[in-house]
């Protein structure tokens, strides 16, 4: 029997006690299922059908673990539920209402992943006996999985919407641990049913904080004014991020380098492609279509933008990108950076993600994030308090471009923050030894390159936040005015 | 002596022969601490009555600066004879004196020993140099010309171009790490090497509780290396080891060697070298940490810090006599400390920083309270700095590194209540000015002020008394999305029988007498104790923040805070959530509540 410290890959296996789920289960799956995040529909599904289901382990005092597939909407879905006495239930799922399913007969059902005992069941059920925990920790649901993280040593994603066939996060990292790039999370177990990821566990970064978080740390200190040091009233200069406690372009360098050497095991693991302009014609193409949602201000300074980078003769090479890549993919530890979840941008198709791009795009999208972070600070987490004050309400100022005085105070700040944080970033991408040759050789092209992706995913952001969240929208124009050369 | 200092230490041997794990050091400086004859320098007769003082403030072990006959060219790290003390200082007999009023006292002492190098005024050198062929012409280290050892950095590169130097009398070059007026012994000659054990001996026999190694790892050179940290180096260590558990069990070896964690490792040896080591690189990354309000400064360099052998400990400070030392951090990350720390160039010295900490932090107490909490809690034994128990300054116009060692402030009496000579007789006059200055920082103030930093850090290290798990235990970090937060456990080792023993309340009675609760972790046997569990949470923002941690396996205990001994809501099932406020830091015990009549109960248990 192996604890979960001591780790050992496992391929898992998938097993069932026994076929076929109770009776009068069924008619309780479906308003279960509209209430979890992970279901892609809205409201109680009209039509369910339960594909395949049975008991997946027995456990003392009369409980099971439940294991199913249904269909709703043509989404499958993984299942894992808890069955115990009525009796013996009510303790566990306080506090856990969503996952709660109801009671046959005496029986109540629950999901699994909220109870430890059930949780621990499933990690050595699914190692095939090979990983045995003493804590369960489940972390919540999330867009497309649910976690669950034993002894603080390893993370179990349970993949809830099954596209049929290899999970594209499993894959990548696996295929990236296997070429040796050190800045992922170890995969432990791909627990899997014919072709179909089910579940797959990696080492767990413990102590580990996103890069979301640390940004908006530095951030933080940035924006909120110090008392003085030294003698006189002449007030120190703030706007220099360097002098300043928070200072996170040490941190934003490694980063880069890590990406750098991200990109090099991808093209190790997947290969690269020397021609690929036709793809990257396609893009400007659908680029040049998307214009017609800026301001009109904007589109000359777009189209002589984009008629530079039709003139782009070397493009460098095209590989797998990571595809989502952005401060919150990234995790901090005492080991340095981690990259995390390469399932690429899920509202995209998948053979979209799986495109070959230049690996300027991820560093672009990165870049973007740092923008955000900025932003995010600067527009929203800085004034909300002033505006809270004012008892106005956030959307409604913002809409009418009145984001409060503050911000625009802030607004050099941010300006110095991205600048200096993104030139430390590529410093240390471009100081990774044999990067070069994934580039274009002409360091202005790259740039150029890298503006191209810029001006996709900020395109894509304004898109997205018309339709989603109208006050941040001034988030990718701003960025784009600047791509176009404006203050 | 670790339980509430009701032990008393013999002098000879002691049963205790780890007590240096839980020990709580106190550095001094003789010259500073307090003047008993009225001559301006402070003597050890001073020390012997400022005893009392230390006994209260609850330090285990004083660790003197060195003592000997000195030009003190460089503090008494110059030393011009090994078996005499520094007239101004006192005589053999006050040494002596000194230690049986300390172990009288529960308290042990040990002494800096340089063994790299003497002064160059010490006969040894002064013979050494007369030719080339007198009877100690070997024992310095000599070369025909400059070139030799090139390999090797030299240290002190604010006033040394290379470690060699022309002796105009020999018409050789003689080799020093350190100042030119530093010459290192030859270890390679027997003669030397034994005569080092000879002084060991010698101040043993008068009751030194053991050693502070000055400059460790420049004993030997050799052709092609750097001459630091080499093998035969390690091999006189564990001679020196040997002699001393053999003739003296019960006295500690700590070893100063300013190197990355993994290299200072090997001081350790197998456990057959020094009982000790500094902590070098962890003390400028707690300022570090607290400059970027996020944890892993810290958290890295304890991840990177390889695990010691058994009966071993790590040496941590936040200050001591000399700079903030830099030589462990990176390049940029110097840079950076320079930048925050040291604005003023007359503040940098060498390849570090010449402050106190009280200065250092902007004489913010939060701030000061936080790092004293971190010191005292991480793995390792605290030393402690003359004067920052009272939050004293420094003097940067001072030269050298004087500037962190003016006289400590008594009173608010002329000369601070240190000395009753002139002021003009002083060895260096003391803090006078409006922020740190004698009149507002002294400690018969504090100690009338019952919310003093004297009386805070003096609770502290009764706390740290009461939980022996802070001097052996092991540590965890616990995972918080907030990078503000630093959060982590100390257990019982496996197997460690004092811990283990102490209980779940250490030997605190008050903590023990909170109704109903018995330790983390433990069966709940009659003859089982449950072992001491400690969390310790702290806050490294300016602002105030929440955590939400992870403390499942914990569940159904609950956290009662060890300064107050109020307990919080008990673990659920839920990561524990908790705010801070600026600065805050909690040490709790991990406690079960057992049996029903629980009255001290808070909040909402949701077990």
């Amino acid at each position: 029997m192996v604890e979960v410290d001591q780790f050992e890959v496992s391929t898992g296996r998938f097993g069932l006690v026994q076929e076929g789920l109770p009776a009068g289960l069924a008619r309780l799956l479906g308003p279960y299922l509209a209430r979890q995040r992970w279901y892609a529909g809205s409201g109680v599904p009209g039509e369910l059908r339960v594909l395949e289901g049975g008991t997946l382990v027995e456990l003392p005092a009369q409980a099971r673990l439940l294991w199913a597939v249904v269909v709703a909407n043509d989404h499958r879905y993984q299942l894992l539920l808890a069955e115990r006495p009525a009796e013996d239930a009510t303790r566990r799922v306080a506090g856990h209402e969503a996952a709660t399913l109801g009671s046959v007969e005496g029986r109540a059902y629950y999901d699994a992943t909220v109870d430890a005992e059930m949780a621990l069941a499933l990690l050595e059920a699914a190692s095939g006996g090979a990983y045995k925990a003493k804590v369960a920790r489940p972390l919540g649901a999330e867009q497309s999985n649910t976690s669950v993280v034993y002894d603080d040593k390893m993370i179990l994603k349970i993949f809830r919407r099954l596209a049929g066939g290899p999970n594209l996060d499993a894959e990548v990292t696996s295929a990236l641990a296997r070429a040796g790039f050190a800045h992922v999370a170890r995969p432990v177990l791909r627990w899997r049913k014919g072709g179909t990821d089910l579940a797959f566990g990696q080492e767990y970064l413990a102590g580990g904080t996103d890069g979301w978080a640390l940004a908006l740390t530095s951030l933080r200190d940035l924006y909120t004014p110090e008392p003085l040091r030294g003698d006189g009233y002449k007030d120190q200069d703030r706007s220099d991020p360097e002098m300043r406690g928070g200072d996170f372009a040490a941190e934003a360098e490694r980063l880069g380098r890590v990406t750098a050497e991200m990109h090099l095991c991808m093209a190790g693991a997947f290969g690269t492609s020397r021609d690929w302009s036709t793809s990257w014609s396609s893009l400007l193409g659908s680029l040049e279509a998307d214009l017609r949602h800026i301001g009109e201000d904007m589109v000359g300074a777009a189209r002589s933008l984009l008629q530079r980078l039709r003139s782009l003769s070397d493009l460098g090479v095209a590989l797998r990108p990571h595809g989502d890549y952005h401060l919150g993919q990234v995790m901090r530890t005492d080991a340095g950076w981690y990259v995390l979840d390469f399932e690429g941008e899920p509202n995209r198709p998948v053979e979209e993600r799986l495109r070959p791009t230049s690996p300027m795009k991820d560093v672009a999208c990165m870049l973007r994030s740092f923008d955000y972070a900025t932003s995010y600070a600067t527009r929203f987490q800085m004034v909300q308090a002033e505006m809270a004050g004012a008892g106005a309400q956030l959307p409604e100022l913002a809409a009418r471009g009145e984001v409060g005085p503050r911000a625009s105070a802030l607004e050099p700040l941010a300006q110095a923050w991205k600048e200096r944080n993104g030139d430390a970033f590529m410093k240390g991408y471009q100081s990774c030894s044999g990067i070069e040759e994934l580039l274009p050789a002409d360091p202005a092209d790259r740039e150029t390159l890298r503006m191209g992706y810029e001006l996709e995913k900020a395109l894509y952001e304004l898109s997205y936040e018309r339709a989603f969240r109208p006050e941040w929208a001034e988030i990718p124009l701003h960025a784009l005015r600047r791509l176009f050369g404006g203050p | 002596m670790s339980m509430a200092g009701t032990a008393r230490v013999s002098g000879t041997a002691s049963e205790d022969v780890r007590w240096y794990q839980r020990a709580v050091f106190y550095e001094v400086l003789v010259r500073g601490f307090f003047d008993k004859n009225d001559d301006g320098t402070g003597d050890i007769p001073g020390l012997i009555a400022k005893l009392d003082y230390l006994e209260w403030l609850g330090v285990d072990c004083i660790w003197l600066l060195p003592f000997y006959q000195s030009p003190l060219r460089d503090g008494g790290y110059d030393i011009s004879d090994y078996w005499t003390v520094l007239p101004e200082y006192g005589q053999i007999a006050d040494v002596a004196q000194l230690v049986d009023e300390a172990h009288r006292r529960g308290m042990r002492i040990i002494a800096d020993l340089v063994m790299n190098h003497t002064s160059d005024q010490h006969p040894w050198f002064l013979e050494s140099r007369q030719d080339r062929t007198n009877p100690r012409a070997d024992w310095y280290v000599w070369s025909d010309d400059d070139q030799r050892y090139a390999d090797a950095r030299v240290i002190f590169v604010d006033t040394e171009k290379s470690n060699w130097s022309l002796d105009p009398q020999r018409g050789q070059y003689y080799w020093h790490r350190f100042f030119s007026h530093q010459p290192d012994l030859n270890y390679d000659n027997p003669e030397v090497a034994d005569t080092m054990l000879d002084v060991v001996r010698y101040w043993l026999d008068i009751g030194l509780d053991g050693f502070r190694l000055d400059a460790v790892p420049y004993l030997f050179e050799r052709d092609g290396t750097d001459c630091e940290n080499l093998p035969e180096t390690h091999a006189y260590l564990r001679r020196l080891r040997k002699e001393v558990d053999s003739l003296y069990p019960g006295k500690v070896l700590l070893a100063e060697a300013n190197q990355w964690p993994e290299d200072v490792v090997e001081y350790f040896g197998a456990g057959d070298e020094c009982h000790m080591c500094f902590h070098f690189p962890l003390m400028p990354r707690m300022f570090m940490a607290v400059r970027r309000e996020q944890r892993y400064p810290v958290t890295e360099i304890l991840a990177r810090t390889p695990s010691v052998p058994e009966g071993c400990s790590w040496g941590i400070f936040l200050r001591n006599h000399d700079e903030l030392t830099l030589e462990m951090v990176t390049d940029e990350e110097r840079d950076y400390m320079w930048s925050e720390y040291a604005k003023d160039p007359r503040m940098k010295r060498n390849m570090g920083i010449g402050r106190r900490l009280a200065p250092l932090v902007d004489a913010d107490r939060r701030v000061g309270e936080l790092l004293h909490s971190l010191l005292f809690s991480l793995p390792g034994s605290p030393v402690l700095y003359y004067g920052d128990e009272i939050g004293m300054g420094d003097n940067i116009y001072l030269g050298d590194r004087d500037g962190v060692r003016t006289p400590m402030q008594w009173s608010p009496d002329r000369n601070a209540g240190f000395s009753r000579a002139d002021f003009a007789q002083l060895y260096l006059p003391p803090l006078m000015d409006p922020v740190y200055g004698y009149q507002s920082v002294n400690v018969e103030a504090q100690m009338r002020n019952p919310s003093s930093i004297l009386h805070w850090m003096r609770r502290m290290l009764e706390v740290r008394r009461q939980h022996p798990v802070f001097g052996t235990g092991t540590m965890t970090v616990v995972s918080t999305d907030n990078p503000s937060v630093l959060a982590y456990v100390r257990e019982p080792a496996g197997g460690d029988p004092e811990a283990q023993a102490a209980g779940v309340a250490g030997s605190d009675p008050a903590l023990a007498a909170v109704a109903g609760f018995v330790g983390a972790g433990g069966q709940r046997g009659a003859e089982a104790t449950p072992p001491d569990v400690v969390l310790c949470i702290g806050n490294l923002s300016r602002f105030a923040q929440p955590a939400m941690l992870p403390l499942q396996r914990w569940q159904g205990m609950t956290p009662i805070e060890l300064l107050g001994r109020v307990p919080f809501p008990a673990v659920g099932e839920g990561p524990f959530f908790i705010t801070l406020p600026p600065y805050g830091f909690y040490w709790f015990a991990l406690m079960e509540r057992q049996g029903s009549g629980v009255t001290a109960d808070v909040g909402p248990a949701s077990t």
